[in-house]
């Protein structure tokens, strides 16, 4: 067991390197391997697992109840100069909203269903997604054009060695994954992608 | 990248020096973060969309608003001439005013529970206050129907002119907040007053002076145009800014720069920018008081039911006004564009003669000035003192075709000459025309003295001499054959004898008022028969019943 924390750790440590930074998740905001509710102590089980995942997902080896809940959109009628087309949450945002939007409970993984520890405060995001930044759109050089007010995602590059659309995107969707490493890579605060100094990561999409 | 918008940047600085460009957020005033180059910014926040958006837990207003909305009740842009319905500032306008109101601290943010730390405060046109009667008004929809009621907008869709989803003006129709290429974060230049005249269709405007003069301010008395915080140099570049300001106008009521009606016009016609001094005339003894009244104009009033009052705006349309000639009665480039009563007695919009303009005041209106003496005849109403059906006038709305007068006019007056008012009726000694101001009573171009007992000479009675050979009338050829007896010798005034509007037809008749004869009462008495009147019996013939310096005419013959 302890042998393969080291390696998930290894490993892990060796993509943060790619990243130029080397922090990890542990001592994050998403270490959990404190709290309570994760008797284990481990790290990395509340969300994956090396053997039975759950099935039918696009997410590495998930190990937590997936939310079924519908939300509300940030659309263009939310906004008028919003100009990409949002669904319903998906690809690895709904991972994160397994948590965050507070429907499940922190402590359904592994198979659990009885949790009862949910997410609370800054960090409870709810299944109103009308106040928060968009997520799962298409965000591609033709809505860049339309919008105006966004770079081209497959020139412009991110800062973090290649292109917005390379760097940040999924499929060429903007997803919470855009904006925020959940293992902490970058160990900028709010667990970015990239430090905010200056807007500098939301000028990094937005062109103004 | 950095070095493509350094060149970018001195490329713009160098096409207009004037101008501080500006593409993007950063080296704007709304970076109000610590990396600021303004005056009002974070002590230590380094994040420079925070003070509006929020990626999370933002408030329910879009786009990811940061700033709670005040819940305040603003005092609203009101004018006569506005035909929006307009309700309370809403939509993109509200985020604006989250902070331009001033009653939310710059830092204090919905996405954070303490406010972020600000030095400086905003000031002039930034702080809006609640008080929105001086702001050009927002959050009302801007529709075709609006366009129509109002008569002088242009019918929206418009290119390059955003509303938002519901029609309505916001304060992003003119301004983007993020980038400030053109100076006060203007969506497109305003010089020219291109931005205004996005919308804004103003009759006349092409051919007015306001649009195409090149004067610039001379460095002389006040800058007229210190009311904007980046004037252009000449007329034409400021347009509809010399006299308008879109924030925080002075004058609320059509945005005036000055809540003084003829202060936003002298400020620049007193010779400091058009070469012409208006402003020296106006304040003469005789004038058209413009200073006597303040806020009693109203570009809607009905000039025949009126309080009185008398302003630049009554006989000049600054959006029309220019430099054209014309022959009377037409009016004047000056006076191009401004509403009348026409001799029927109507309301005329636009008047097409210049003494329609007049007649706004000097006919029907209820309060018309009184005529300067008491006369046989008393009429106030030049309307009906000028009919050309009068037994006799001066050719003011049409010739008089009296050939009894025309050995005596001078050249190039001809009985067939029609007069403007302004040919009688202008300053003294001016270049500029019009009945401004002078030292002369009844607002007279040249002398004309009204005295009994007046010496004649060729200044005392200037004004008549400069159409009525002088040498004709005191030597009595082809004229009254009289007139020396009773001008030179009795010294009696040419007002003792002569009405010079004319004598309504209503009241007077050719036997008794031909020759403009409508004795002034105060000089002139009846008979000792208890007579006093003027017969006309022919070509320079005719006799008088009265009595006048002691004379018995009884009647008098000639």
């Amino acid at each position: 067991m302890k042998a393969k924390k080291i390696i998930i750790t290894l490993t892990m440590s060796v993509l943060m390197f790619s990243y130029g930074f080397g922090q990890t998740i542990a001592g994050s905001a998403h270490d959990f391997s404190q709290e309570t509710w994760n008797p284990n102590g481990e790290i990395c089980q509340v969300c994956h697992t090396p053997h039975g995942a759950v099935i039918g997902l696009v997410a590495p080896l998930w190990n937590h109840e997936v939310s079924t809940a519908t939300y509300q959109l940030y659309t263009n009628l939310i906004s008028p100069s919003f100009d990409g087309i949002t669904t319903q949450p998906d690809g690895s945002s709904k991972l994160c909203l397994s948590c965050h939007d507070g429907t499940v409970p922190l402590d359904n993984f592994g198979g659990a269903t009885g949790g009862s520890e949910f997410i609370t405060g800054n960090e409870l995001i709810g299944t109103n997604l009308t106040t928060e930044h968009p997520i799962s759109f298409i965000y591609d050089a033709a809505l860049a054009t339309t919008d105006g007010g966004l770079f081209d995602p497959t020139t412009q590059t991110s800062g973090l060695g290649g292109t917005i659309d390379g760097d940040m995107l999924l499929a060429q969707k903007l997803q919470c994954s855009s904006c925020h490493d959940v293992h902490n890579g970058s160990g900028v605060g709010n667990l970015l992608i990239k430090s905010n100094a200056g807007s500098a990561l939301c000028l990094t999409c937005h062109n103004m | 990248m950095k070095n493509l918008k350094i060149i970018f940047l001195f490329f713009l600085l160098i096409i207009s020096p004037m101008r501080i460009f500006s593409q993007t957020i950063i080296t704007t005033k709304h970076n109000l973060s610590i990396s600021s180059s303004g005056t009002i910014k974070a002590t230590s926040e380094s994040e420079i969309c925070i003070f509006c958006h929020s990626p999370h837990k933002s408030s329910p207003r879009s786009p990811l608003w940061n700033k709670n909305i005040p819940g305040t009740n603003y005092i609203l842009y009101k004018s006569s001439t506005f035909d929006a319905v307009q309700g309370q500032p809403d939509g993109s306008s509200m985020l604006c005013l989250s902070c331009h109101d001033g009653t939310i601290a710059l830092g204090e943010i919905a996405s954070r529970p303490f406010p972020i730390e600000m030095t400086g405060q905003l000031a002039g046109k930034s702080s809006l206050t609640t008080d929105l009667s001086n702001d050009h008004p927002v959050s009302f929809v801007y529709d075709a129907l609006l366009a129509t009621t109002d008569g002088q907008l242009k019918t929206p869709p418009l290119p390059n002119m955003e509303l938002d989803k519901n029609s309505k003006l916001q304060c992003t129709s003119c301004h983007d907040p993020h980038k400030d290429i053109y100076s006060n974060f203007l969506v497109t230049t305003n010089e020219f007053s291109n931005l205004c005249f996005v919308c804004h269709d103003r009759t006349y405007w092409d051919n007015s002076t306001h649009k195409t003069s090149l004067n610039t301010w001379n460095g002389t008395g006040d800058n007229p145009w210190s009311h904007l915080e980046s004037a252009y140099l000449n007329v034409s570049q400021n347009g509809c800014e010399n006299c308008h300001d879109t924030h925080n106008a002075k004058g609320n009521k059509r945005l005036l720069k000055a809540l003084t009606e003829e202060d936003n016009c002298l400020d620049c016609h007193n010779g400091n920018v058009a070469l012409k001094n208006v402003q020296a005339d106006i304040t003469k003894t005789y004038r058209h008081d413009v200073y006597g009244y303040t806020n009693i104009h109203d570009p809607t009033e009905d000039v025949l039911s009126n309080t009185k009052h008398v302003e630049c705006q009554d006989c000049h349309n600054p959006h029309a006004s220019n430099k054209t000639t014309n022959s009377a009665p037409y009016l004047k480039g000056y006076n191009k564009g401004v509403n009348g009563i026409n001799q029927s007695g109507n309301i005329v919009n636009p008047a097409m003669f210049e003494y329609e303009m007049c007649y706004k005041c000097h006919s029907d209106s209820f309060w018309t000035p009184v005529s300067a003496f008491p006369r046989l005849i008393n009429e106030n109403n030049t309307r009906l003192e000028f009919d050309i059906s009068n037994p006799s006038f001066h050719p003011v709305v049409g010739a008089r075709n009296n050939s009894e007068v025309s050995a005596n006019l001078i050249y190039p007056n001809t009985i067939s000459t029609i007069l403007y008012c302004s040919d009688c009726h202008a300053s003294n000694n001016s270049n500029v025309s019009g009945p401004h101001g002078s030292i002369y009573p009844y607002i007279l171009k040249n002398q004309y003295l009204t005295d009994d007992y007046t010496v004649e000479s060729p200044t005392a009675y200037q004004l008549c001499y400069s159409c009525h050979n002088r040498n004709n009338i005191i030597n009595d050829n082809n004229t009254f054959p009289e007139h020396k007896k009773h001008i030179v010798k009795e010294d009696s005034p040419c007002s003792a004898c002569h009405d010079p509007h004319g004598i309504s037809s209503m009241q007077g008749s050719s036997f008794n008022n031909s020759n403009l004869i409508n004795f002034r009462t105060d000089i002139v008495f009846p008979s000792s028969s208890g007579l006093l009147k003027f017969e006309d019996t022919g070509v320079r013939s005719g006799r008088c019943y009265l009595t006048c310096h002691g004379e018995d005419h009884n009647p008098e013959s000639y």
